[in-house]
């Protein structure tokens, strides 16, 4: 699978983390490195559904629906 | 090295009683590597103006002496000043001029830093630091104190530095010309266009001195003079309203800050100026009118150029420009020219005065090529094991200077000395190095802050 680039992703778009989280854009600062996301899902840690972080690019695996 | 430790900076390399300073204050690697930690990371140095980071997370990058800074407005409209190093290793956090951002992220691995300095993004907080990492102690380092100053931005990293006006002292009112509309109301500068920036292979002192008040040059530019580049078709600037004026040296002892300065006679209004545009001329006359309203007498004050201490030049008459001389080595200085108009003044004018402007200033600015040669081939030729053992002379008016000037009503504070006649002096130099002298052998700034006991150590 190839590197997602992080820079093209508009708010908005929803996306799939390397845990299995989902989450949608909130803000892209275009650095290629981080986006503010707030969560959709995550089995792992279901409390963080509907709070906003930071994402790592790296952690960013997959476009969501 | 030649620096001899017993004698001291003042009685040695700075002898102001014989008006002689050695060559090694500018040529000296040992030197300079004390400067950097005694004066420029105690002394308050300018940094920006605020009309160049109008909305919350714009941000101009800037330099305190060596070192690179931030000056930027975080999300809430705050503005703050910050090292540009990121905390992890050192990379620099943000490598653009200026912009606009929502955070500052390190190329290197990733650090994230909020505009309000604060560390927000860590790659693998959770796994690899299991989230253990304290981020409220790792953001930017912020500098110790930050004044705005009628919009322009100047900043310390000592927190026992006093504070900002307090260090001007005596010379706000030269600032406030720099700052202040034409038309006398308060802080309606803002800055024309970008920022020019170059290297002088000199001294940071060079250009320091110079601008401290060095009339005795003025043969070095005959040839702009000749040219007529000025904005009325003759000289390199409009004459007039210093023909009919009194010609000062003014220098504000115990701070370091002196200038060039002219004082018009009472009830006189500056002469026409700004001939080949009659819509600048005009805007010109009704700005003087105004300020004349507001002012009173002291809209007889006419600025020149001065040196704020060690690194910031203004010059708020023609053309109306601020300057840091960034230190880069002994050997290498980095100018920055601010340029200066009224925000309210008409677009035409903006138009004319910037071409009149970067005619006159800047790396392609005629008159400031004249003085960049002679910083330049003056540092080389001082540089040689021969040459630095020959002092420079300061000694150009000394003891001529009064502590009470006073001309048809206005009083001038600061040692002043009236060139109407003699033409030129070095006092403002001599002030300069006095200064420099004093920051160079004081530990602290209960030292430095040599006004605030009522008295201070006779130098000359
Ligand atoms: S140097 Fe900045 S994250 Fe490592
Ligand atoms: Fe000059």
């Amino acid at each position: 699978m190839s590197a997602i680039n992080v820079r093209d992703l508009a708010p908005g778009t929803s996306i799939v983390l390397a845990d299995g989280a989902e989450a949608e854009i909130v803000t892209n600062p275009g650095d290629g490195m981080w986006l503010f996301a707030r969560y959709l899902s995550s089995p792992r840690d279901p409390t963080l559904v509907g709070q906003e972080e930071m994402i790592f690019a790296p952690d960013v695996v997959a476009l969501g629906r | 090295m030649a620096m001899d430790d017993k004698r001291g900076y003042r009685s040695g390399l700075v002898d102001l009683r014989a008006g002689e300073v050695s060559r090694e204050i500018f040529v000296n690697e040992h030197i300079y590597a004390e400067e950097q930690e005694r004066i420029f990371a105690r002394a308050w140095l300018h940094v920006g103006h605020e009309s160049q980071i109008p909305k919350p997370g714009d941000y101009f990058v800037s330099s305190m002496g060596e070192e690179s800074v931030i000056l930027c407005r975080d999300r809430a409209g705050k503005i703050h000043v910050f090292l540009n190093s990121c905390r992890h290793r050192g990379m620099k956090v943000c490598r653009y001029d200026q912009g606009t951002t929502a955070v500052f992220t390190c190329p290197y691995h990733g650090w994230s830093y909020g505009t309000d300095g604060r560390l927000v993004g860590v790659p693998y907080f959770r796994e690899a630091y299991h989230s253990r990492l304290d981020k409220e102690k790792w953001g930017l380092v912020e500098v110790a104190q930050m004044h705005n100053y009628k919009g322009s931005i100047w900043a310390t990293w000592d927190p026992a530095a006093p504070g900002f006006t307090e260090y001007l002292g005596d010379f706000t009112r030269y600032l406030d010309l720099q700052l202040d509309g034409w038309d006398g109301r308060e802080g309606q500068a803002e800055v024309l266009g970008g920022i020019q920036k170059w290297l002088v292979p000199c001294n940071w002192k060079f250009p320091a001195e110079n601008f401290s008040g060095d009339t005795y040059h003025n043969i070095s530019h005959r040839s702009v003079d000749l040219a007529g580049i000025g904005p009325s078709g003759a000289g390199r600037r409009d004459m007039g309203e210093r023909d009919v004026s009194r010609k000062l040296h003014v220098c504000i002892p115990d701070r370091g800050h002196q200038t060039i300065h002219y004082v018009l006679p009472a009830g006189k209004s500056p002469p026409p100026a700004y001939l080949n545009a009659p819509i600048v001329a005009e805007y010109v006359r009704h700005c003087e009118e105004e300020r004349r309203r507001l002012r009173g007498e002291e809209a007889r004050l006419v600025g020149a150029p001065g040196e704020i201490f060690p690194n910031t030049a203004l010059l708020s008459r023609q053309p109306r420009t601020m300057a840091v001389w960034h230190p880069r080595s002994p050997h290498q200085t980095e100018c920055w020219r601010w340029f200066f108009v009224d925000r309210d003044a008409p677009t035409e004018v903006k138009h004319f005065l910037r071409d009149y402007y970067i005619r006159y200033s800047g790396p392609a600015g005629m008159t400031e090529q004249d003085d960049m040669e002679n910083w330049n081939y003056a540092h080389a030729a001082s540089r040689g094991t021969i040459a630095r053992r020959y002092p420079y002379n300061y000694d150009q008016g000394s003891g001529t200077a009064v502590t009470n000037y006073e001309y048809q009503g206005l009083r001038v504070p600061g040692e002043v000395i009236d060139l109407t006649e003699t033409q030129s002096s070095e006092q403002p130099m001599r002030n300069f190095y006095r200064r420099w002298a004093e920051f160079m052998e004081a530990d602290d700034w209960s030292r430095l802050a040599t006004w605030r006991g009522g008295e201070r150590k006779a130098a000359e």
